[in-house]
């Protein structure tokens, strides 16, 4: 399982997200976000955009990540579909994200922010879970 | 922590500060029983923390639609002195001015309904909503500086508002000392090409009919005369750049809550001392999204003129459809109260509430296909509230609870067997905005009403819904 919601919040969104390894992680967060935002399945690769982000920590890295994806979908004017971390450390991540013009009818809802509310991120046997609360 | 509230009497509800060691003052939630009962606990111990925060003053007030929040409950008012106080991005939400314009015409129900689903349909394709529509303005960034500074009197400059509409909105739509050079880049970027532009989630345009008339005072000094009257209610906010000032000053906030050693009950509840570069920063930046938010409503409704004047065939003035008044709802503000008889500067934080002044308007926005409702501030809401009353009904089920439960679709059908016409960029969010999802409208106004923090003028029910 990439991802999954969790119910239990009145106003928002919240979602744990899972993977092997940092980048499927980060990965795997950001197909989670998108699935709130719009239809992800019907968005094309068309383009990309190359991402660099910085963070204090790892946990301040993942906020950050998708932080940046929900302030694009308004500068590029851009839903996406496809997520690539090229590298990824503790600190820093370079990535490329895939996907085509905004249009009314792939779009679903505006996420306002990453939230830190109940946010985690562990390291387990599998590898990694994180668990992120939109505010929408 | 419900079990501590004791009951004032029928609309008002006490937590005394001794039931948490760190609470320096009481809380206090205006609400009726039914209200009461659909209260999270949650939300209450929420309400909890902000009374534990530094410089509060007594009480931290909780309204009748509040609900789970980030730190502070949606619904919420925190006061601080303007001295050993705290600001808080945190205790403003994420969309700052997030708010409402209520604005008349003087036609009537049955003039509407014979262009009912022409003048729904040419509202959704000429205002741009949904998070997939662009802009129609894309402003320069020296534009914007100049939205920031000067807010809906840019608009008036470039022929989108009148003198009306700036005297007929709150801080007459420009808050004085925003500073746009505390407004980051990113937050620029997503601003330029947004203005003009409805969001989505709980942001709507409803088509409305005056169902009573409770004040005919008030109602015709506001020009709210006539039951089956029309009105357009307009709820948005400051879109992806006010979101981004908030996400950015809860970053700088968090630092300065460690430098200044600020003991905190919760970690979303970020804030700095009133005087630090922290706070006044985020103050001059939040000032900046609230002028963005005014201008946004304010081009809208000038769109919403036009595609009146298009299907009526006739001008807007002959329409008569002035601004009521344009209100926000999560905001920060420096206001003089009475504090113990002394006139005191404070720092009112109003999240998910609104102004409540004397003989002002207040506007309570109502689920979506429920009714909603225009009030008149008093001085009992000065004593009790800070001058604040609630500002919806106030959600009572998850956005993801919602959609599992409702289909788009049906509510849609639903609404059109009431006489509603709806329209949305996606199924999905009219499900999240199910009417089932809020708490009763009527038992919020009642709950305000009963305590005397906001009079009723006139109630609404919607005969048309553009959402997001």
């Amino acid at each position: 399982m990439k991802f999954k919601f969790i119910e239990n919040l009145t106003s928002d969104v919240m979602f744990e997200a899972y993977g092997k390894d940092l980048k499927e992680l980060f990965e795997n967060s950001a197909i989670a976000l998108f699935n709130v935002i719009c239809k992800i399945s019907k968005v094309k690769t068309i383009k990309f955009v190359e991402v660099e982000i910085e963070g204090e920590n790892i946990e301040d890295l993942l906020i950050n990540w998708l932080q940046e994806l929900i302030a694009l979908v308004d500068i590029k004017e851009m839903f996406f579909s496809k997520f690539e971390i090229l590298e990824i450390s503790e600190k820093k991540l370079k990535a490329k994200v895939y996907g085509e013009k905004i249009s009314p009818e792939k779009g679903e809802t505006v996420v306002k922010a990453v939230t830190y509310h109940n946010f985690k991120l562990e390291k387990n046997k599998k590898g990694y879970t994180t668990r992120v609360v939109f505010d929408i | 922590m419900k079990e501590n509230l004791k009951k004032l009497n029928e609309f008002e509800w006490e937590l005394d500060k001794t039931v948490r060691k760190e609470m320096r003052v009481k809380a206090k939630i205006i609400a009726n029983d039914k209200i009461m009962n659909a209260i999270e606990n949650e939300a209450i111990t929420q309400l909890t923390n902000v009374a534990c925060l530094p410089g509060i003053i007594e009480p931290a007030i909780g309204l009748p639609d509040m609900h789970w929040g980030y730190g502070l409950p949606m619904g919420a008012v925190g006061a601080f002195d303007a001295e050993e106080g705290i600001i808080s991005a945190g205790l403003c939400g994420f969309d700052i001015n997030c708010g409402i314009n209520l604005i008349r015409t003087n036609l009537t129900l049955k003039e509407v309904l014979e262009k009912q689903k022409e003048l729904v349909s040419a509202l959704f394709n000429k205002i741009p909503c949904g998070v997939g529509s662009k802009g129609k303005l894309r402003l320069t960034k020296e534009e914007l500086n100049e939205v920031l500074l000067n807010g809906v009197n840019w608009a008036y400059d470039k022929g989108y508002a009148t003198k009306k509409d700036i005297k007929s909105t709150e801080e007459n739509g420009c808050m004085k000392g925003a500073d746009p050079s505390k407004v980051s880049d990113l937050a620029k970027k997503r601003g330029c090409p947004q203005l003009g532009t409805l969001g989505a989630g709980n942001h709507f345009l409803e088509i409305q009919k005056v169902t009573d008339v409770f004040d005919n005072n008030m109602g015709k000094k506001w020009g709210v005369i006539d039951k089956d009257q029309v009105l357009i209610m307009l709820h948005c906010g400051s879109r992806g750049l006010g979101h981004q000032v908030a996400s950015d000053y809860l970053k700088i906030q968090e630092k300065a809550v460690k430098k200044y050693n600020i003991w905190l009950p919760d970690n979303q509840l970020v804030c700095a001392p009133v005087n630090s570069k922290e706070g006044q920063d985020f103050f001059a930046a939040m000032k900046a999204a609230v002028n963005y938010s005014f201008t946004n409503r304010a081009v809208i409704t000038k769109w919403i003129r036009e595609v009146f004047e298009k299907v009526f065939k006739k001008d807007w003035e002959k329409l008569e459809m002035e601004n009521v008044y344009s209100i926000a709802h999560n905001i920060v503000k420096l206001e003089e109260h009475t504090v113990n008889g002394k006139k005191k500067k404070l720092y009112v934080h109003r999240k998910g509430a609104t102004r409540a002044f004397p003989d002002m308007p207040v506007i309570i926005a109502g689920s979506m296909g429920t009714s909603s409702y225009l009030l008149k501030g008093t001085d009992v809401a000065m004593q009790k509230t800070f001058g604040s009353s609630a500002h919806g009904a106030g959600r009572a089920m998850s956005r993801h609870a919602a959609i599992k439960s409702f289909r788009g679709e049906e509510i849609s059908k639903n609404l059109l067997s009431k006489g509603i016409v709806s329209k949305a960029t996606s199924w999905k969010s009219l499900a999240e905005e199910g009417p089932l999802a809020y708490k009763d409208i009527e038992e919020v106004i009642n709950s305000v009403h009963g305590a005397g923090i906001s009079l009723k003028v006139a109630r609404m029910e919607p005969v048309g819904v553009i959402k997001g």
